[in-house]
């Protein structure tokens, strides 16, 4: 058997003058968890869905489970979450999973109710009447229920509290440590870097990068907000220009703004001789953190 | 048949009430009919009509509205009966494919081990086994209810099946064209439009056919003139009103199924 689940060649995908997806070439190995990591309209979906079948490419070619997504004999050892999730309104939880796991010849009975337990999830109800987050766990149940050797989440914890979004996390990991492969798609690191062994960075459909997590880490920029007591002066900030793995300080009254790329050891050293009341990191986005495979 | 079946169970309740609905109206039409019956002023107003709205409304003047056979096709076969048959067709053809695209359910369906072939061909199948189905609780509801009001006086069996295959006919024929445009663009609006432009010009065209020699020539290209051509209750089993319209439907499904297996889903 093969140890590549997901393979693409130059795939490439156009919609009239957008270059959604652009000489994609993948290469996802078994038993990994893959974090596929862009902005919103970086072409993510359009992968995962070029992946699956819905969309023929412009050019290029994928291998999934080493045959086509259009399958169906594939199609049975994956398990999908759209992004966009849409379910008829008036099926409960229980009407979904009984039409797809009789698609998907049958389902044991056992896990579809421990994975309901786990998600806390009432299957008696129309998905109508739900909530979000709640919705959201329908698309993981059914995702998750027939125990499929590939899954492709797309932004799966979207619209999850974190209790819930700890939950999964321990369902991908357990899943994972039983032998299947995981495609995760998300536009915040956060996410993927509890999870994922690989991340591949995309922007405007290219993948700009592929990168262990560590390797990711060390890379990554963030910014760290200072609140001090008392004056900043020359010295001070000089201080945190010179320490190691800095790369800009900026200053305003009782604060030091600093970005490190990397660890973030260096400037809280520098901060050691000061009076400090708060730490504030900042939350920024993929552009800022991952700079260096921007430009 | 997993997939034909879910769609059957999903539109149960709709289509239960349809079948209430036309067995209301059988009933209330043949219970008109023995009121009607003697009166034979009212053919005489007919005869007064023009040619054009009497063969709008299936009339014809050598089958008189206060016989049974005329009754039917003017009340029936010839008006409101075709006209709720293509509306039911119609709206169950658009959502099939196209409106379950538009919803977003039918990617996630196609996720599951079905193929594309599968879930159009099944979709299909089970729009025309329900569009079947309202039809047969039609002809059902006729026989039964129609006997006691004498209502079905001087119409034979053969023509009055002939007759319930056309109206299946034509609803289909509508039906598919909404299920097949939808199935080719993925947008449930154009199916509609397509099938309802479809309905309304072609009727209003037979329409016209009375009224102008010039428009006599496409009367062949016309289903609403196979079917209101000729009064099968009367004057007996057309067979081309009910094979080309089943004929060209199937023709219509498979161009509108080829285009849906080659193009992206929206």
């Amino acid at each position: 058997m093969s140890d590549e689940v997901i393979r693409t060649e130059d795939l490439t995908k156009h919609f009239g003058a957008v270059q959604a997806v652009e000489g994609l070439d993948l290469s996802i190995r078994r038993g990994e968890v893959f974090g596929y990591l862009g902005p919103n309209g970086a072409g993510k979906t359009t992968t995962i869905r070029l992946l699956l079948d819905f969309l023929r490419p412009t050019r290029g070619r994928s291998v999934v489970l080493g045959g086509s997504g259009a399958d169906p004999a594939v199609r049975r050892r994956i398990g999908y979450l759209p992004g966009d999730l849409r379910l008829d309104p008036v099926y409960r939880g229980a009407d979904v999973f009984e039409f797809f796991g009789a698609l998907r010849g049958g389902t044991e009975k056992g896990w579809v109710d421990s994975l309901l337990q786990r998600f806390e999830l009432d299957p008696g109800r129309p998905v109508g009447e739900l909530s979000t987050g709640n919705r959201r766990k329908v698309g993981l149940v059914q995702a998750f229920m027939s125990r499929p050797e590939l899954l492709l989440l797309d932004e799966p914890t979207s619209g999850l509290d974190p209790l819930l979004q700890h939950e999964f996390n321990a369902l991908v990991r357990e899943v994972s440590a039983e032998g299947a492969t995981v495609l995760l798609s998300s536009h915040v690191l956060p996410e993927v870097e509890a999870l994922a062994d690989r991340v591949g960075i995309v922007r405007q459909g290219r993948l700009v990068a592929v990168a262990g997590v560590e390797e990711l880490r060390r890379g990554a920029r963030q910014r760290l907000d200072f609140h001090v007591a008392g004056e900043v002066d020359e010295a001070d900030l000089a201080r945190f220009r010179g320490a190691p793995d800095v790369v800009e300080v900026s200053t305003s009254p009782g604060v030091v703004q600093v970005v490190v790329e990397g660890s973030a050891d260096g400037a809280v050293k520098a901060a050691a001789s000061m009076e400090v009341v708060r730490i504030v990191s900042h939350e920024s986005d993929l552009e800022d953190v991952f700079l260096r495979f921007y430009t | 048949m997993i997939v034909a079946a879910r769609l059957v169970r999903d539109r149960r309740r709709s289509v239960l009430w349809w079948m209430v609905g036309i067995v209301a109206l059988v009933l209330f039409t043949v219970s008109l009919y023995p009121s009607l019956k003697g009166e034979e002023s009212l053919n005489e107003v007919i005869e007064q009509m023009p040619e054009a709205i009497r063969s709008m409304f299936g009339l014809d003047t050598a089958i008189p509205l206060t016989s049974a056979p005329g009754y039917l096709q003017g009340r029936l076969f010839g008006s409101l009966l075709p006209l709720l048959l293509i509306v039911f067709g119609v709206g169950l053809g658009a959502r099939a494919i196209a409106g379950a695209e538009q919803e977003g359910t039918l990617e996630l369906l196609l996720a599951n081990p079905v193929t594309r072939r599968t879930v159009v061909l099944e979709r299909y199948l089970a729009m025309v086994g329900m569009l079947a189905a309202l039809a047969a609780v039609f002809a059902v509801a006729l026989l039964v209810l129609g006997a006691p009001f004498g209502a079905l006086e001087d119409v034979p069996m053969t023509g009055l099946a002939g007759a319930v295959g056309g109206v299946f006919g034509i609803a289909l024929l509508h039906a598919t064209v909404a299920f097949g445009v939808g199935a080719a663009t993925g947008r449930r609006a154009w199916a509609l439009s397509s099938a309802t432009v479809l309905a309304v010009a072609g009727y209003l065209f037979q329409g016209l056919l009375n009224l102008t020699d010039a428009l006599r020539p496409i009367r062949f290209v016309l289903p609403w003139h196979w079917y209101l051509g000729r009064n099968m209750l009367a004057q007996g089993v057309a067979p081309d009103a009910i094979i080309v319209p089943l004929v060209l439907s199937a023709v219509i499904f498979a161009g509108g199924a080829a285009a849906f297996l080659r193009r992206d889903l929206r």
